[in-house]
């Protein structure tokens, strides 16, 4: 292992906490969906590719880049909660695949219109001009970019914090989480929490995609890939369960980082490899409940 | 009747913190109709649940023919000689009648054989008619099970429980949710039943089970509260301030 | 929809009636390589059902399965100089051998997990196949499998011609289509069923589900691979993108298309997706937003598939 200095290491790490933000964005949306609404929304990474478009579409009309932190996920939250009320609410009831399917359709739609509009090739995505160069982090000098990335996702864990907290609705929809048949029994107007719930999922998503763009730039299959990525995220943490997606989400991006840096070549494989490891262990994942899986 | 069929040494379960149950030795007599009951929350069902194999107990040994049986996987309990029915009525609801007895039977012949036509297995649909015909289902063998009336699907539990001709028959509330008819066709059955095998049956409506069991088992709030035959529990001061004090429902 | 005597008929003489169509079908396809690619999808489709239909668990990774049989089939014949014949027999095994692989880490979860935890595997084998480049020819696919003539029974038959190509073709669908059919009719296809409709009364019946389901996702895969190794031949290469998840989502999409309670209607499926798809693509690149819109409208409001619809009515 020539080269690999301890620095070297402690600033792969540090990439690893960037890229397993990513994912716990996105994970955490996808644990909420399945936690509240028991829909896992293969659309989720379309969600995250339309948040990478939308956010070119809105620095080309002079939006600037922190702007577009917030308005992105609610454009992208909106166009979630017209998919929830148009389309997946006429499917609870019948059967748990069913939301699963037409989100996969919807993927393909999403991904193809993107594809019309924007062309099939990869767009570039400035780093916004404040966040471009390195810092020195007391070990070396890091992407500033990355240590936003890492900073901007704990601000909005912080966020969703205290909206599950402190929050009526988020009473409701950690209720749910746990039990969706007490909220049911309890006449909540289930209806309107699971909108609010499925805008919050996919506007993560779009948040997420938003963020990576600027490190990977932003193509219409974008989110094909990062799609499992999610989804071993999200069974390592366990289904549903929030504090899982954060820890899983980090681990995950840990791990690819590390791997990346000792045996590059293993480095999607690894993910997968964790995956298989924790399903062997503990089949429910870290937080999971027993009995859900298995 | 000396001889114990089955019997459980200080089982208890816990689900996470909450104790469902605690240390509960109990023995069931062979060829005996014993009857597990209690008030709501006393704990019949966790226990049903540990005898019959849905999950193991916490702490504790369960002994079946003198055969530690602890923590067996629920699908060896048919060929073990014990089988149940559940408390929500489960049968194979788009399957018809007469199949979802046929699949019950052919579990003891053939459970990996992708070969062999089933069409040329007449006995089992033979021994499925039989079944049937016991519980009193034989004309409505061709009825898909799901649209079947409630009573009748608890039967058709019940005859698929009795394809694996088991020794000992565990019944969770058979009577639930029927209407007064249906139960006293299923506790007619019952009896019928209890002359050829022993029956464990949690009942939650003390009276109906009185006059039929041979031993009774009173839980209360997780624990054993008393045993003995249907006198020796209406005798028992404790059993009437705990449970008879409450008004029946 | 359809009369009933008309299709009791059906159902009794199914393998003989199927037989009879794969004879006159390609004379009816605009091209014989269609023809030859709908046989191929349908039999992938076919398998596909068998954990879906049959068995009511929906897997995303099928894409390995069938990859796994179209690589275990080219490596055999360009790896190792192997017949035409074992490298069919390879792709079988091979596809069997990938779903237990996968199967025995997804058949510990259930339901909607089993979709995502087999979508996730399925993308690690992709993975592999991708860095293994001595022997999956990596990104650029695998190439090199050409077969101009096989031999079979003392007989050497041009396989470069299209019609001739379909029979070959054929004879292993018809083989697969029988096996299936005996496998359903089987003790073992009772369980399927009764573990698709009851889990929790099925065990208590004696049956091990985990077993089952085990041994169905194999099954699975050895018709899968079958498939997969067939469209290795077709191709004469198999394409990376073989293994990817899409692919898995192509197969869904056939099943549901065609009926997924049914026993042909996969095969429907096929059919009517890739000349769909065919149709579509002469005056489009974008036909991908159609198979999307129609996937949409399939979950939405036809749920039961073309087959599936047709045969509405009648007790199963």
């Amino acid at each position: 292992m020539e080269g690999i200095t301890f620095d070297l290491v402690v600033l792969q790490l540090f990439t690893g906490l960037a890229l397993g933000a990513i994912y716990v964005l996105l994970a955490l949306g996808m644990s909420l969906l399945f936690g509240m609404l028991t829909v896992v929304n293969f659309a989720h990474g379309a969600f995250y590719m339309l948040g990478a478009y939308v956010g070119i579409v809105l620095l080309g009309i002079g939006f600037n880049f922190w702007l577009c932190l917030l308005f992105v996920p609610l454009v992208v939250g909106s166009i979630g909660l017209l998919t929830e009320r148009f389309l997946i609410r006429r499917l609870y009831g019948r059967g748990i695949d069913y939301p699963l399917l037409l989100t996969f359709g919807l993927s393909y739609i999403m991904v193809e219109l993107v594809r019309i509009v924007f062309g099939t090739t990869g767009l570039q995505f400035d780093t916004p001009d404040a966040l471009v160069g390195a810092s020195d982090i007391g070990i070396g000098y890091f992407p500033t970019y990355r240590l936003f990335v890492i900073a901007i996702t704990f601000v909005v864990l912080a966020l969703l914090w205290l909206f599950l907290e402190r929050t009526p609705y988020g009473l409701i929809i950690r209720a749910g989480a746990r039990d969706p048949q007490i909220v049911r029994i309890l006449g909540i107007d289930v209806a309107r929490v699971w909108l609010v719930v499925f805008g919050i999922g996919t506007g993560l998503a779009a948040l997420a995609g938003l963020l990576a763009a600027p490190l990977q730039g932003a193509s219409p299959e974008m989110g094909n890939s990062i799609l499992a990525e999610a989804f071993v995220v999200t069974v390592v943490g366990g289904m549903g369960s929030l504090l899982g997606a954060i820890i899983a989400g980090l681990l995950v991006g840990v791990v690819v980082a590390m791997t990346s840096l000792f045996a590059p070549e293993m480095a999607q494989v690894s993910i997968f490899a964790l995956m298989a490891i924790v399903l062997l262990i503990r089949p429910q994942g870290f937080f999971g409940r027993a009995g859900l899986m298995s | 009747m000396n001889d114990v069929i089955l019997r459980t040494e200080a089982v208890g379960k816990n689900f996470g913190k909450f104790c469902a149950l605690s240390d509960i030795t109990a023995s069931f007599p062979r060829g005996a109709l014993t009857s597990i009951i209690g008030p709501n929350g006393a704990g019949k069902s966790t226990y049903f649940n540990l005898i019959s194999g849905a999950f193991p107990p916490s702490a504790g040994k369960i002994v079946f023919e003198d055969r530690d049986i602890t923590g067996t996987a629920q699908h060896h309990y048919a060929k073990l000689g014990i089988a149940k029915s559940f408390q929500i009525t489960t049968v194979f609801p788009q399957i018809s009648t007469l199949e979802n007895v046929r699949i019950a039977v052919q579990a003891l012949v053939s459970r990996y054989n992708i070969w062999r036509p089933r069409a040329t297995m007449p006995e089992l649909v033979e021994k499925a008619g039989e079944l049937l015909n016991i519980v009193g289902l034989w004309n409505r063998r061709d009825r898909i099970a799901g649209t079947l009336a409630h009573g009748e699907q608890r039967a058709l539990e019940i005859a698929m429980a009795l394809a694996s001709r088991p020794r000992l028959l565990l019944l969770d509330e058979p009577t639930a949710g029927m209407s007064p008819e249906e139960t006293r066709a299923m506790m007619e059955l019952i009896v019928k039943l209890a002359g050829e095998r022993t029956v464990i049956l949690v009942e939650h409506k003390m009276k109906l089970v009185m006059g039929i069991s041979d031993r009774l088992l009173v839980l209360h709030h997780g624990e054993l509260l008393a045993e003995g035959t249907p006198d020796e529990i209406r005798r028992n001061e404790t059993v009437k301030r705990v449970y008879l004090g409450q008004r029946e429902h | 929809m359809l009369p009933q005597a008309f299709v009791a008929t059906c159902k009794r003489h199914r393998v003989v009636l199927s037989i009879a169509f794969l004879i006159i079908f390609p004379l009816l396809m605009p091209f014989k390589a269609i023809a030859v690619n709908i046989l191929i999808y349908g039999l992938f489709a076919l398998g596909f059902n068998l954990m879906f239909g049959t068995l009511g668990l929906l897997s995303f990774g099928h894409a390995a399965l069938f990859g796994g049989g179209a690589y275990a089939c080219g490596i055999a014949i360009v790896h190792y100089g192997a017949p035409w014949w074992a490298g069919v027999l390879g792709g079988t095994i091979g596809g069997m051998c990938i779903a237990a692989l996968i199967g025995a880490l997804a058949i510990r979860t259930r339901g909607i997990y089993f979709a995502m935890v087999t979508l996730a595997l399925s993308q690690c084998v992709y993975f592999v196949a991708y860095q293994a480049t001595a022997w999956t020819g990596g990104e650029n696919g695998l190439r090199g499998i050409e077969l101009t003539r096989i031999s079979a029974f003392g007989l050497s038959i041009n396989f470069v011609d299209p019609l001739t190509r379909y029979y070959v073709v054929a004879a292993f669908v018809a083989l697969a289509l029988f096996a299936l059919s005996r496998i359903l009719a089987s003790p073992f296809g009772a369980v399927l069923e009764a573990v698709r409709e009851n889990e929790a009364r099925a065990r208590a019946c004696g049956y091990d589900v985990r077993a089952t389901r085990f041994m169905a996702f194999v099954i699975s895969g050895g018709f899968c691979g079958l498939a997969g190794a067939l469209q290795a031949l077709h191709l004469s290469i198999v394409p990376i993108e073989t293994l990817y998840y899409q692919t898995s989502g192509l197969v869904v999409m056939m099943a549901l298309l065609g009926g997924m309670g049914t026993f042909f209607g996969p095969f429907i499926g096929a059919g009517v997706f890739l000349l769909l798809e065919n149709l579509v693509s002469l005056w489009t690149v974008h036909w991908q937003l159609f198979v999307g819109a129609a996937f949409v409208a399939c979950v939405l409001f036809f749920p039961r598939g073309i087959w599936g619809t047709l045969l509405m009515g009648r007790a199963r």
